[in-house]
């Protein structure tokens, strides 16, 4: 069973990849992006020409020895990364 | 590595899906550098003449496809396959033509469409199947399992469905199924981004793969850019009539656009997983799909081979070639051109000679047999039938009978229409009476058969107020207040919304200016100019042979005609040969009105043979009343015909040509009324063009006379004269031009200040003339419809009134004929039809000078069908039940509905029957009023039950005594006949107002004459026309005729004046304006105006607080202009021959207001009540 957090998360990318990241103060590191969406934002509720869009990835990430499945996702617009699932 | 291939892309013909068109796609394409492009529209093949086009003008190669809705899939038995799963959408395939299968695709959307409803057009498995290995139609015979189509399964076929459901055995089976009933299946695999989007295509992969099934890779294109994603969800929502919401966008992401190689190699990896070497597999099975389905342009398109086209011509039954010489030898003696020695017979002979000449090189002959077999089947049902535009000027279009005007008479030229250097085929257009058009068309379907016919379509575009509802729709805005928005505009492109908002005075102040709003206008904008729904064209109809549906798919129009998805400009690419059939509400008007003529008087009348020089039409015409004839009946045409004074078809043919934009702005107008009218010597550059130019006293008026001038001046001949001419369009083109055409004309012995004054007329006119064929096409039912007014006015004017063929409004026709001296008759239930009936009249009175005498001794009866809300059932019911003895009779045996029956009562249709007359007294004991016999209707519709619950007994009825309500006044009567008829019968509506206009001490119209230049005047009337016409200045003007009943008041509006009249212009009816004087003729006066106001208005106000008020008002200052700017803004359009216009021109006030719909005042009547021009007839921008 996954958990919800949505917590803000900090995340390096490399090639437009999150690779790393850093959550509730431990390191991530990423071993496989697992599966990599996007979906745009219902643009017709706001009043931005363009709110972006929001791009998801699930990922196994290790800290230390324990590797778990994550869920991030990345706000075009606000250019803000949250930790939206976790399976661990 | 080879550059990738998109085969799966929806242009903006994809109706309400698409948003880039054709040739940006291949635009784009060719910028990424790819080498192949497919257009796969949704449903149909709309776009795919203009994709072959654009590809080949971008040197890549075209793919052809459809994207169809797929139903009845392939029963396959695995378990759980009996649920239908998903959402609700429908699978749809995508279907390629190969390299061989152009025709096959076209008939396989013809069936598509057979087998749905109207535009909801799907395939089943068996259909496609049929179609790929040739069973169907002509593909029969090619036998050996080859197959003509591709057909892609992709995401949103059955079997990508049951893949993306996890229903793998079902996957499999299905695509088991398709790959034994066509040949040539190949799964597509997309990755758009979204939700499972990549895990769905690896599947899909591996599926394949594991079948052996080849495999292509596409991305669904619908957006040029990802930026377009907007755009596209708008049109999901509105294709769909549900608001925005996620679960009705197709594309949840933005990915769906036209991806460069880079990014398409992405997603490749992102499917096969980072595994190289099945992502080459996928690009290369991806290229070699492609590879089988690149087609030859000029196989689809023949005009871009312009040397030898293939023409599609209709099949004869013999050799066309010496059955077109003998229908043009039979022509000459029935014409009275084959008398031996006779100058006009050998220059027939000269002129045939050389027409067939170029038919026969052309390989038309066939086509003209065709032609005028269609126009002598139209004429043999009865159906009157003109020859339009530049065929006027072909004798063998005269010869065999397809047009009545003689070119050699007239001076028309042949090469205007057709000639060797003309790329193109030349257009044959007929004028039939608008009411059995499509009479015609059934006939001409049944002459040859659905197979080789089909009519023409067209797109209907996104327009501002088309895609501010769709966009509010889809944006949840309520429909009351779309409905207000949309109309609130006036009929700009989408693509001006904005601008007019900020533009157009009575925009600005009416808080459509909100914030809350900007986000719709700005998506409507971006609608601006998409397809959204395919119509019938309103005249093509295509000719071919039995194998038309290999080169167009057909489809059902809403009036059930098979109809061509192409349009008329991909129709000619196409090689395909039209005839335009234009439906002429005046050839309908003209042909009512010599039936009632007989049913009158007794008397046949062979319109076309009546003599063409009748003194007393042209002194109609000469002095401007005209209103109602066919062409010259606008303000600016009256005063043209005034000055000019028309005394022969020729004059009328100048005249017509004159009045265009092009000529009237560059004031050609002048110096040629100058001449004619001897105040000025005409000017010939040259002796030798004295002959070319003298019909027109030196000014060029027609395309023939550049073509002459071009050619005496350069001995080039009139096919090459006739491609310069087409150039003198645009300052390159005459840049061009002249650079040929001075030296050349040197060459030949012009001194260089001939030469030099010779260009300069070319340069100034050259662009602007008129097709003089054209001209005399149109001159003859204008003539006749002026010599039918001049000599039977009263079925004159039932025919205009009956078929509306101009531009006023009833009202104003009737005032016309009230004014010509005919009689007009009160609706009677015993007397009216269900057509403006002409009636014997007493004539009465002394006899006038002038026309006001023309129409005396006939009466015009209004007929039942001018009631408001009438059925055309009831119409005929209460015409067949004639005579009536009573109200109760006539409820009884006519059955009208209680609403009608009342209003029918109100105007006075049993005024005659009871003894009734509306005015004073009211009140009236004893005697029936309209008012009783109102409360009458009600008594018996309670009656008789109709329409109620709560029914009474048989055989009671109430009893209403007479004198028990007030009769109604005579104003009263007359609001009632503007409200239910929508024109004043019994008396001018001005009339109820002349004690206050005579107070404040209005002009009339029959006054003007006598007041002097500059003089500043009230004036008063009903508005009859508002016009923003193209102007020279690019100013927007308004001109607006008001009527007071003793004639007409023109008006001009500058834009000076605008900012505080224009709300008043466009939203009144009745208006009092002050204006100064112009004298522009000798007969001829305008006002320059400089205020207005609501009539109603000032009479509430001299009511409420008497004369003094009134005139207060009237001397008031209007409001210096804010600083936001008065009047119009927006830049004008500059047209290639410096010619600027307003971009408002020919535009105008909103249409509610225009249309008389959104009137301020709840006492003015709810009818189009006057005319006010939309559409533009300008010049078109270059492109540039």
């Amino acid at each position: 069973m996954s958990k919800l957090y949505g917590d803000p998360i900090e995340v390096w990318s490399r090639g437009g990849q999150p690779v790393q990241f850093v959550w509730r103060d431990r390191l991530y590191t990423i071993r496989e992006v697992q599966d990599h969406w996007v979906v745009a934002r219902e643009w017709w509720k706001t009043s931005d020409n363009d709110p972006g869009e929001r791009r998801f990835w699930r990922v196994a990430a290790a800290t230390g020895r324990e590797v778990g499945t994550y869920e991030l996702r990345f706000d075009t617009a606000g250019g803000v990364w949250l930790l939206l699932r976790a399976w661990d | 590595m080879a550059p990738f291939i998109h085969l799966h892309t929806a242009s903006a013909y994809s109706l309400r899906y698409g948003t880039a068109f054709p040739d940006a796609l291949a635009r784009r394409a060719a910028e990424h550098g790819m080498d192949m492009l497919a257009l796969t529209d949704r449903d149909g093949l709309y776009g795919a003449i203009k994709h072959v086009q654009a590809c080949h003008d971008r040197g890549i190669t075209p793919i052809v496809g459809v994207d169809l809705v797929l139903r009845d899939g392939h029963a396959v038995s695995v378990p759980g396959s009996g649920k239908r799963g998903g959402n609700g959408e429908p699978r749809r395939i995508v279907v390629l033509a190969r390299s061989d299968g152009w025709a096959t695709l076209c008939r396989l959307v013809t069936a598509a469409h057979r087998l749905g409803e109207r535009g909801e057009p799907y395939v089943t498995p068996e259909t496609v199947a049929e179609h790929a290995v040739g069973t169907a139609g002509i593909g029969a015979g090619i036998g050996g399992g080859g197959s003509r189509l591709t057909v892609l399964l992709g995401p949103r076929s059955d079997v990508g469905r049951a893949v993306a459901e996890r229903r793998d055995d079902r996957a499999r089976a299905l695509l088991d199924a398709w790959r034994s009933a066509v040949p040539d299946v190949v799964v597509e695999v997309t990755d758009l981004y979204g939700y499972r989007d990549v895990n769905t295509a690896t599947r899909m992969l591996g599926l394949a793969y594991s079948m052996g099934v080849p495999a292509v890779l596409t991305n669904d294109v619908r957006y040029l850019d990802a930026a377009d994603h907007q755009v596209g969800n708008v049109l999901d929502a509105a294709r769909r009539l549900v608001p925005l919401h996620p679960r009705h966008v197709d594309h949840p992401t933005a990915h769906a656009y036209l991806k460069d190689g880079r990014e398409m190699a992405r997603v490749v990896l992102r499917i096969c997983g980072g595994d190289l070497d099945l992502a080459e597999r996928l690009l290369g099975e991806t290229r070699r799909v492609a590879e089988r389905c690149a087609l030859d342009p000029v196989e689809i398109v023949p005009l871009l081979d312009a040397e030898n086209p293939r023409l599609h011509l209709p099949e004869i039954g013999e050799d066309p070639v010496p059955l077109l010489r003998r229908r043009c030898e039979d022509g000459l003696r029935r014409r009275g051109l084959s008398r031996p020695g006779s100058a006009r017979t050998a220059d027939a002979r000269g002129r045939l000679a050389a027409e067939l000449a170029i038919i026969e090189k052309k390989r038309l002959s066939g086509y003209f047999i065709t032609v005028a077999d269609i126009t002598d089947l139209i004429r043999s049902m009865g159906v009157r039938c003109a020859i339009r535009g530049s065929g006027a000027g072909s004798l063998v279009n005269y010869l065999i009978g397809i047009g009545d005007v003689d070119p050699l008479e007239h001076g028309l030229l042949m090469e205007r229409f057709l000639s060797e250097g003309r790329r193109g085929l030349p257009d044959i257009d007929v004028d039939v009476e608008s009411a059995r058009r499509l009479d015609c068309y059934r006939a001409i379907l049944g002459r040859y058969g659905e197979t080789g016919v089909a009519c023409v379509s067209m797109m209907e575009t996104y327009r501002a107020r088309s895609a501010i509802r769709d966009v509010g729709a889809a944006m949840g805005l309520p429909p009351h207040e779309i409905d207000v928005i949309a109309k609130a505009f006036p009929h700009v492109r989408a693509g001006q919304i904005r601008a007019a908002l900020s533009d157009l005075p009575e925009l600005r102040d009416s808080g459509l200016n909100d914030r809350s709003l900007e986000t719709v206008f700005r998506l409507a904008e971006r609608l601006d100019g998409l397809p959204r729904h395919i119509a019938l064209h309103p005249c093509g109809v295509l000719i071919g042979n039995s194998t038309l549906r290999d080169r167009t798919p057909v489809e059902r129009s809403m009036l059930d005609f098979p109809m061509s998805q192409f349009d008329k400009d991909d129709v000619e690419q196409a090689g395909l040969l039209k005839l335009d059939v234009l439906g002429v509400r005046m050839q309908s008007a003209m042909a009512y009105s010599l039936r009632e003529i007989e049913r009158v008087d007794g008397r046949k009348i062979d319109l076309d043979s009546v003599p063409r020089d009748d003194r007393d039409t042209y002194d109609l015409i000469r002095t401007g009343r005209t209103l109602g004839c066919f062409q010259i009946e606008s303000p600016g045409q009256r005063e043209l015909v005034a000055k000019l004074e028309p005394r022969t078809m020729h004059d009328l043919i100048v005249d017509i040509s004159l009045f265009r934009p092009g000529p009237v702005n560059s004031d050609m107008v002048t110096p040629y009324l100058e001449a004619r009218h001897g105040f000025r010597e005409p000017d010939y550059p040259h002796e030798k063009l004295r002959e070319p130019l003298r019909e027109t006293h030196g000014v060029v008026v027609f395309h023939e006379q550049v073509l002459r001038v071009v050619d005496v001046m350069t001995g080039c001949g009139l096919s090459e004269a006739e491609k310069a001419r087409r150039a003198l369009g645009t300052p390159d083109g005459r840049e061009a031009v002249r650079a040929w055409f001075v030296p050349l004309a040197r060459g030949s012995g012009f001194a260089p200040d001939v030469v030099e004054r010779a260009w300069r007329v070319l340069d100034a006119f050259g662009g602007f003339g008129f097709c003089k064929a054209h001209a005399a096409a149109f001159a003859l039912p204008t003539y006749q419809s002026a010599w039918l007014k001049r000599h039977h006015a009263a079925a004159f004017f039932a025919g205009v009134l009956t078929h509306e063929p101009g531009m006023y409004p009833g009202r104003v026709i009737l005032d016309e004929a009230r004014q010509c001296g005919v009689d007009i008759l009160p609706l009677d239930v015993n007397h009216s039809g269900g057509t403006w009936l002409a009636e014997r009249t007493p004539a009465t009175g002394h006899s006038e000078t002038g026309h006001a005498g023309i129409g005396r001794g006939y009466g015009l009866r209004v007929p039942f069908s001018a009631v408001k809300g009438v059925s055309e059932a009831e119409v005929e019911r209460m015409a067949a039940g004639q005579p009536y003895t009573s109200l109760a009779d006539f409820w009884e045996r006519a059955r009208p509905s209680r609403p009608i029956t009342e209003r029918i009562v109100a105007v006075g249709g049993l005024d005659a029957l009871h003894g009734l007359r509306p005015g004073e007294p009211r009140w009236r004991p004893g005697e029936l009023t309209r008012r009783d016999l109102i409360a009458q209707v009600g008594a018996l519709d309670r009656a008789s039950g109709r329409g109620t619950a709560g029914q009474l007994p048989m055989g009671f009825t109430e009893r209403v005594v007479p004198g028990e309500l007030p009769e109604m006044s005579e104003a009263e009567a007359v609001e009632a006949e503007l409200a239910i008829l929508g024109m004043d019968v019994s008396r001018h509506v001005i009339g109820f107002h002349d004690e206050l206009l005579d107070a404040i001490g209005v002009t009339r119209s029959r006054d003007l004459l006598r007041r002097r230049n500059g003089a500043e005047i009230l004036v008063a009337g009903a508005k009859v026309a508002t016009q923003t016409p193209a102007v020279r200045s690019g100013q927007r003007v308004i001109f607006t005729t008001l009527d007071d009943s003793t004639g007409p008041i023109d008006l001009t509006f500058f834009e000076s004046v605008q900012a505080h009249t224009a709300a008043t212009v466009f939203g009144s009816w009745l208006l009092v304006a002050k204006g100064v004087v112009r004298r522009t003729g000798a007969r001829a006066v305008s006002l320059r105006a400089l205020s207005c106001w609501n009539l109603l208005d000032l009479d509430r106000l001299w009511r409420d607080h008497g004369i003094d008020a009134v005139r207060a008002v009237l001397s008031e200052a209007p409001a210096p202009p804010d600083a936001a700017g008065a009047g119009v803004g927006g830049r004008s359009i500059e047209y290639a021959n410096g010619y600027r216009l307003s971009p408002y021109s020919d535009i105008g006030p909103a249409p509610g207001v225009r249309e008389g719909r959104f009137l301020r005042h709840p006492e003015e009547p709810q009818r189009r009540l006057w005319h006010a021009s939309s559409g533009s007839s300008g010049p078109t921008p270059s492109a540039r």
